[in-house]
């Protein structure tokens, strides 16, 4: 008894986990189903996933999860009021922050600041995560670093190890990851999504460690632990909208921030997002096949009232008060709601029925998602569809691969929908010109009328001649030239043509950044000298003094993060390459010169404020070479320049024999070296300097 | 209000162990021993006679039935609970009897009789109301977690009686009373024992490492090989995790191939069984015995959905393949069962 108030205490020490779950996906790959529901609480195997969500977190020991959702967040209030977490007895306080100004993760992380609601290192997940995975460990490894380093680790990504052609990988959220092999240190994270090429920068392999993994079996399960600043961060850099854009932003900045992200492969669990309808097949089944295990369909963990179902040979669950006509088969995978009624002669399988359902007789049923209160006539057959709430199927329709009748449509009689059809009882039209909040408490009725005085009706080719809804574009091949908004709601098949999912990711601004990963350095280092090029022009037009153009130049020095060695070698390019820019490519030497040499008296005390040490000056010279190795017309005007630059005092005669005597690499650079004119320039600047020697 | 407060402590208690008992298990085998839940469960069921709001022996076993079920509906493959909730409603109902001065009712000899005569009307007699019937029941039931205290060494001291020298013996998977009965022999007698590793967990290689480190000559084999080397061995010994009421078991996977392999060499098949994992159900589909895992330890890839895994946890084994059962109270034929069924349990609570 004495033991037990003791840990009490050190629990409180260790303050208890928190989590913060999304619960709202900010697009609108569920569109035009999540215009009745949020994402969070569409039933997956008859269960609201944010249920999996919570459960997920309450097993891995969170105490306090901060729900926060946008679209729809009273409906999701709502639900968590009335499930088992918001009971006295939960080990899990849960509680909801809705607010109608989130629109992407960083807006949320944001307000998780401003509230200042997390004290320690949280789990961050989203709201249509299922999982089993146990995190305890990753915890640990995240504490540890966190205490060893002072902080620098600001967050734990777990992964999951699964191959390619793994079915819980969808190829939109492919990645490649490259980590340091020992600390575990993720180096490089980018979507490798229909990329057919891949850059990785340099520098990433500069970083001290002898080992790095790059690799392409890892699922992203888009679970995190994330340490207070974490939030913090979002916050300083308010341009962050999702978590995609939160890691590459530390990972460039890695070196200024000095933030790191650390990852964690696990072998073991499941873990996946819900981030489209492939996603809900292949998790819904998962569920059904038990690779979830301890969170099954007879589990009831959502422990809701008559939702305990019983578990039979084959994977088949029944919740009480179904029944089954004669000779119907129920042949395996297969989850039946509470009071469903099944006809004769069915042939069920892979396939979840929710509760309250009509099903009438010789209906072949095979990977359908039936909700609840759905009523199916006779002689209908369903294959990879998903059926939603209150939906009417008549009989004899046929319902091909990847069918979508989102809530209350109505379909039939003697029709077949071809593959990918989408129907609603929302015009596909009326999204973009009404207000979204409208919604939340608009019902269908009101919808209806809306819809008639536009004057639009339902077109009896596309729904059946008793059919209501509208058919929504199909959703998978012909959606390149369509527009952006409407993304592709099944995802991608693995074997789908990478052309193709190029739009899916539309509403990720990060996307951009992420296919084209060209090494940013190169591309700042482009930018700047571009600056600075436009800098000293206008400087020439507009007679500005020195001062005032290196107070430019240093502050372009500090917006594109460059160095001061490549700040001072970029200088001299660019100021080499003036006259070209001016008088185009074709000029003579002689004019080269001419007008080179008035420009660089002009600029000497620009370039004396850069070039100070005896380095500098080898910088500056080996710049000089550089530019003049391009241009083998003009080397006779290298001595000019060097002349001249000696004479204003830029560049000293030590530094130019040192450059000079330096052993040089290339042919090309040794020809140069062997230029008459310079050979007479170093024997003059000899003997220059041996008749000052002399005079002293 | 300290009442309102203790019974939210108790709600507390009872929620987080029903949770407890939702998860257990999600690693591979049972992480906390049947042993461990018997005495918890106890433990809690002392709790809620000691907290919860009632006046007489009806309105107690009323409440314990309730909570009863939903502990057994949130692990129903783990009878253990179900059986401790039958010994602490018997508890009450002898206790009731003994306050009420007759203590003729304790005696549960099943005659044609007595089943025409009783019907129903004990049920009635439970609305009295005696002062003394809660610290009564809670003596009891310290009294049984006593004895749960006390089940491995009970049936390990019987060790020296079975195991003889240079005895082969072979057992399956890891169950802590047959490590405990094992070492306890070692103590005094040299003998090798061979351990079915009990496949995709493999808990019989913890098996080994344990014994190896008391000294025991033992060798791991894989469950295919277990009738090949049935032939040299004189005796197996294995746990159960739960004795059914006509003498059968729920065992471990594999412990019915073990059986069937033991019988066809003749060889003494003896299980370690604590009474409290004697229940009263009876088998009926084979495959209501089974606790289905996740599958993903046998099948790590899984590309294709047309592939199908499974995997069971538990076997059925028939009585007739056993020889003897050694509880703490002793050994017993499985024939016997039942007989002990009726001692410790009522038969109006087999139905929880």
């Amino acid at each position: 008894i004495q033991s037990r108030p003791r840990k009490a205490d050190k629990d409180e020490e260790e303050k208890p986990l928190q989590a913060v779950l999304v619960a709202d996906s900010f697009n609108r790959r569920f569109f035009p189903i999540t215009k009745d529901q949020p994402r969070a609480l569409l039933p997956l195997a008859n269960v609201s996933m944010i249920d999996y969500t919570l459960e997920f977190l309450t097993s891995t020991g969170v105490q306090e999860t901060f729900v926060f959702c946008c679209w729809m967040a009273s409906k999701i209030k709502e639900h968590l009021q009335k499930s088992k977490w918001c009971r006295p007895t939960s080990p899990n306080v849960v509680h909801v922050i809705t607010s109608d100004l989130y629109r992407s993760l960083g807006d949320v992380l944001r307000d998780v600041d401003a509230k200042a609601l997390v004290r320690s290192d949280f789990l961050l997940v989203y709201g249509d995560v299922v999982s089993n995975i146990d995190v305890s460990q990753a915890l640990q490894e995240h504490k540890q670093r966190r205490s060893m380093d002072k902080n620098v680790s600001v967050m734990t990504m777990i992964f999951k190890e699964s191959p390619p052609g793994h079915k819980t990988r969808c190829e939109d959220d492919d990645i490649i990851v490259a980590m340091d092999g020992k600390s575990k240190r993720i180096l490089h994270y980018q979507r490798a999504q229909a990329l057919k090429k891949l850059h990785f920068p340099m520098n990433i392999f500069h970083s001290g460690s002898d080992e790095f993994e790059i690799r392409f079996d890892l699922l992203d399960c888009h679970i995190s632990i994330c340490s207070p600043q974490v939030a913090e961060l979002f916050t300083d850099n308010f341009d962050y909208q999702t978590k995609n854009d939160f890691v590459r932003g530390l990972l460039v900045n890695e070196e200024i921030l000095g933030n790191q992200i650390h990852m964690h492969v696990t072998r073991d669990g499941y873990g996946a997002r819900v981030s489209n309808l492939l996603m809900y097949d292949t998790v819904s089944s998962d569920t059904i096949r038990r690779w979830i295990y301890p969170i099954t369909p007879e589990a009831n963990f959502a422990d809701q009232e008559g939702q305990s179902c019983t578990h039979s040979r084959h994977n088949v669950y029944r919740e009480p008060g179904v029944s089954l006509g004669h000779g119907s088969q129920m042949e395996e995978n297969v989850l039946i709601g509470r009071n469903t009624v099944i006809g004769a002669n069915c042939t069920i399988s892979n396939t979840v029925i929710g509760a309250n359902c009509v099903i009438g007789d010789n209906v072949t049923l095979d990977r359908a998602y039936i909700w609840n209160r759905v009523h199916i006539a006779d002689n209908v057959k369903v294959k990879q569809s998903v059926i939603c709430d209150n939906v009417e199927v008549k009989h004899g329709v046929v319902l091909s691969e990847q069918c979508v009748l989102a809530y209350n449509v109505v379909v039939g009689p003697d029709i077949t929908l071809p593959e990918g059809t989408v129907l609603s009882m929302h015009h596909p039209d009326e999204e973009d010109d009404e207000d979204e909040d409208e919604f939340l408490s608009d019902d269908n009725d009101v919808g209806y009328s809306k819809d008639k005085t536009k004057q639009k009706v339902f077109n009896p080719a596309e729904v059946g001649s008793e059919g209501k809804g509208y058919r929504w574009k199909s959703s998978s091949l012909d959606d390149t030239e369509e527009d952006e908004l409407a993304e592709c709601i099944w995802g991608l098949a693995l074997s789908a043509d990478p052309e193709s999912d190029s739009e899916s990711e539309v509403s990720e601004g990060s996307h951009d950044l992420g296919s084209h990963p060209a090494s940013p350095e190169l591309d700042d280092v482009k930018v700047f000298q571009n600056e600075v090029h436009g800098t000293l022009q206008r400087g020439l037009d507009e007679n500005i003094s020195c001062d005032n153009l290196v107070l430019e130049i240093n502050s372009l020095k500090y917006a594109y993060n460059i160095s001061l060695k490549e700040v001072m070698q970029i200088l001299m390019r660019v100021v080499l390459e003036f006259p070209f820019q001016q008088q185009g490519a074709q000029i003579s030497t002689a004019q080269y010169s001419s007008h080179l040499l008035p420009l660089l008296k002009k600029w000497a005390p620009v370039f004396k404020n850069y070039v100070k040490r005896p380095q500098d000056q080898l910088d500056c010279l080996a710049s000089m070479e550089e530019v003049f190795l391009e241009c083998e017309t003009h080397w006779a005007a290298l001595v000019k320049v060097l002349m001249s630059m000696y004479q204003l005092e830029i560049l000293e005669e030590e530094g130019i024999m040192h450059w000079f005597n330096q052993g040089s690499t290339t042919d090309k650079s040794q020809q140069l070296r062997r230029n008459q004119g310079l050979l007479k320039f170093i024997k003059w600047l000899q003997e220059a300097e041996e008749s000052s020697e002399g005079d002293e | 209000m300290p009442g309102a407060d203790k019974e939210t402590d108790l709600s507390e208690r009872i929620e987080s162990f029903l949770s407890e008992l939702k998860r257990c298990g999600s690693g591979a085998g049972s992480l906390r021993g049947s042993a461990e839940t018997a005495r918890e469960t106890t433990a809690l069921l002392r709790r809620i006679t000691a907290q919860a709001r009632w006046g007489n022996a009806g309105e107690l076993m009323e409440i314990i039935r309730k909570e009863g079920r939903r502990m057994t509906a949130a692990q129903p493959s783990e009878t253990t609970v179900g059986n401790m909730i039958r010994r602490v409603l018997k508890i009450i109902r002898e206790e009731y009897a003994r306050s009420r001065g007759s203590s003729e009712e304790t005696d549960q000899q099943e005659s044609l009789h007595k089943l025409l005569t009783s019907g129903g009307s004990s049920e009635d007699n439970f609305r009295q109301h005696f002062t003394h019937l809660k610290a009564n029941v809670i003596e009891a039931i310290n009294e049984l977690l006593t004895e749960l205290e006390g089940t491995t060494d009970n049936i390990s001291m019987q060790a020296l009686e079975h195991i003889h020298s240079n005895e082969v013996i072979m057992t399956i998977g890891r169950s802590r009373t047959v490590e405990a009965f094992l070492k306890d022999a070692a103590r005094k007698r040299k003998f090798h024992v061979i351990v079915a590793e009990c496949a995709p967990f493999c808990q019989g290689h913890e098996m080994a490492t344990s014994l190896c480190k008391e000294d025991i000559e033992t060798t791991v084999i894989p469950d295919a090989a277990i009738f090949a080397v049935m032939s040299r061995v004189n005796k197996v010994i294995i746990g159960t995790q739960t004795v059914l009421a006509n003498g059968g078991l729920r065992a471990v996977n594999g412990t019915h191939t073990l059986a069937l392999a033991a019988k066809h060499h003749s060889t003494p098949l003896i299980v370690c069984a604590p009474m409290f994992k004697l229940s009263p159900q009876v088998p009926d589909t084979p495959y209501n015995h089974t606790k289905l895992k996740s599958v993903d330890t046998i099948l790590y890839i899984h590309i294709l959905s047309k592939v199908n895994a499974h995997c069971p946890v538990f076997d059925y084994v028939p009585p007739e393949l056993i020889t003897l059962f050694i509880s703490n109270i002793g050994g017993n034929a499985p024939s016997y069962i039942y007989r002990l069924m009726s001692e410790l349990y009522h038969p109006e609570d087999h139905e929880l």
